[in-house]
């Protein structure tokens, strides 16, 4: 009796074991299916991860956080001469160019009310400050304070002072992430500054630079040219900065991003006019 | 209560694993070594629980753990999710023999585990999801692998005999 109700329990719980083996090999299938078609049940799983189990590991390693700063200070302090110098040459530059500047904006003023255009195709949705980044190892990612409750939608482009850091994504009630462009699976359709060339770009494998992915007409540009976005796949509004041409070979070139993005502090999320 | 709590060393290697966690999916940017430290002690910490503190609730907490660290650094569930589970499912159809090994024999295959998953999640990330293998990453993980090897063990020896 004692040994039947022995083997009985026995088999239960190895029928339990490999019930929830099956359902866990399920469930890992099924989330890695999903995860590659962007099924609806991702997007909220990704949502209620960033939202909930972010701000723990936050809150965790906060002390980290804090010396990561303070190391940070510390470097500026110690460079505050050389930067002082290296200001004070820029303030001289910026003068010059300023001059310049204010006399092309008043002929610009004035061609403008000639041939009656409008002024800017950007619509400022909102300025945003990063919460943390997820930009170590694999993908390059950033999470910023701005969500659906300001106006935030996926897709909407995102840049700084420098120039354009990258799109969002994920979007959730409070907060967003956001693929910078130097991540290999972020694609950026670009220009020169001249009109001449039309490409479009991805994150190199470096995770420093860009670098084109197809060039239409098998046209390269020239080094050093400047390259801005061209409007061309929606999802970027037309002439925003983006970076420099460092680098042509015989069948691509690489882009040096204007923006450093070791040093992001606030970024405003845009949407064409 | 929390005296017995406390002093059970599972419950201290996953509040380890969830702080390495925590460390690995926070990019420091110049404090780039403490990710590559913890993202290592993490991998370390799951392969030594598995094998030496085995329950069937370790199949559980690993498929977590794959699927957050895959939404946090990849934005795609699959590499460490993948490499987690075949890991500890492995583990779990050949226990019979690998604990009969001595310890210095299972030291060498956590070792070598690891660096398997490294290279696996590597390689699942390119294969899939277009993630360039970043050679000089791995490079780094190997070296962090080998410099806090042996002071972990050091460190899990000590809990265990709490």
């Amino acid at each position: 009796m004692t040994l039947s109700f022995k083997v009985k329990a026995i088999s239960r719980s190895r029928f339990l074991k490999n019930f929830f083996l099956s359902i866990i090999f399920l469930l890992s299938f099924f989330l890695i299916l999903f995860s590659k078609t962007d099924y609806f049940v991702i997007n909220k799983f990704k949502s209620i991860s960033n939202n909930y189990l972010y701000p723990i590991t936050s809150f965790l390693v906060a002390p980290l956080t804090i010396a990561s700063n303070l190391q940070t200070q510390f470097y500026e302090f110690r460079n505050l001469k050389t930067e002082n110098y290296i200001l004070k040459e820029e303030i001289m530059r910026l003068k010059k160019w300023q001059t310049l500047a204010i006399h092309n904006n008043l002929e610009n003023k004035v061609l403008k009310k000639l041939l009656n255009s409008t002024d800017s195709n950007l619509t400022l949705v909102k300025t945003a400050s990063l919460v943390s980044r997820n930009d170590f190892m694999f993908s390059k990612m950033i999470n910023i304070n701005a969500g659906l409750k300001d106006g935030v939608i996926n897709n909407m482009a995102v840049l700084n002072y420098r120039g354009l850091v990258g799109r969002t994504v994920d979007t959730n009630i409070d907060n967003s992430r956001v693929l910078l462009l130097t991540d290999p699976n972020s694609s950026i359709a670009v220009k020169t500054i001249s009109n001449t060339n039309y490409s479009l770009l991805h994150g190199a494998e470096d995770g420093i630079r860009l670098v084109s992915a197809f060039n239409k007409d098998e046209k390269l540009p020239k080094l050093g040219d400047l390259v801005v976005t061209s409007g061309s796949a929606q999802v970027f509004p037309s002439n925003i900065l983006v970076g420099k041409i460092v680098e042509v070979t015989k069948e691509k070139f690489y882009v040096l991003p204007f923006v450093d993005f070791k040093n992001i502090d606030y970024v405003q999320v845009v949407e064409n006019k | 209560m929390f005296r017995k709590l406390l002093s059970s060393q599972t419950i201290i290697y996953h509040l380890l694993l969830f702080f390495s966690f925590s460390l690995s999916v926070n990019y420091f940017v110049d404090l780039e070594f403490v990710n590559f430290l913890s993202y290592v002690f993490f991998h370390l910490t799951l392969i030594y629980l598995v094998f030496y503190f085995f329950q069937f609730s370790l199949i559980f907490v690993s498929f977590l753990y794959g699927i957050f660290f895959d939404i946090f650094l990849i934005d795609f569930i699959s590499p460490h999710l993948v490499s987690f589970l075949v890991f500890v499912f492995l583990f779990y159809y050949t226990k019979k023999y690998l604990l009969n090994f001595s310890s210095i024999r299972i030291s060498y295959i956590i070792i070598g585990v690891t660096l398997i998953m490294f290279i696996s999640e590597a390689l699942i990330a390119n294969i899939f999801f277009n993630y360039p293998i970043n050679y000089q990453n791995l490079g780094w993980l190997f070296l962090t692998l080998i410099i806090i090897f042996f002071p972990s063990l050091f460190i899990f020896s000590k809990i265990d005999k709490l």
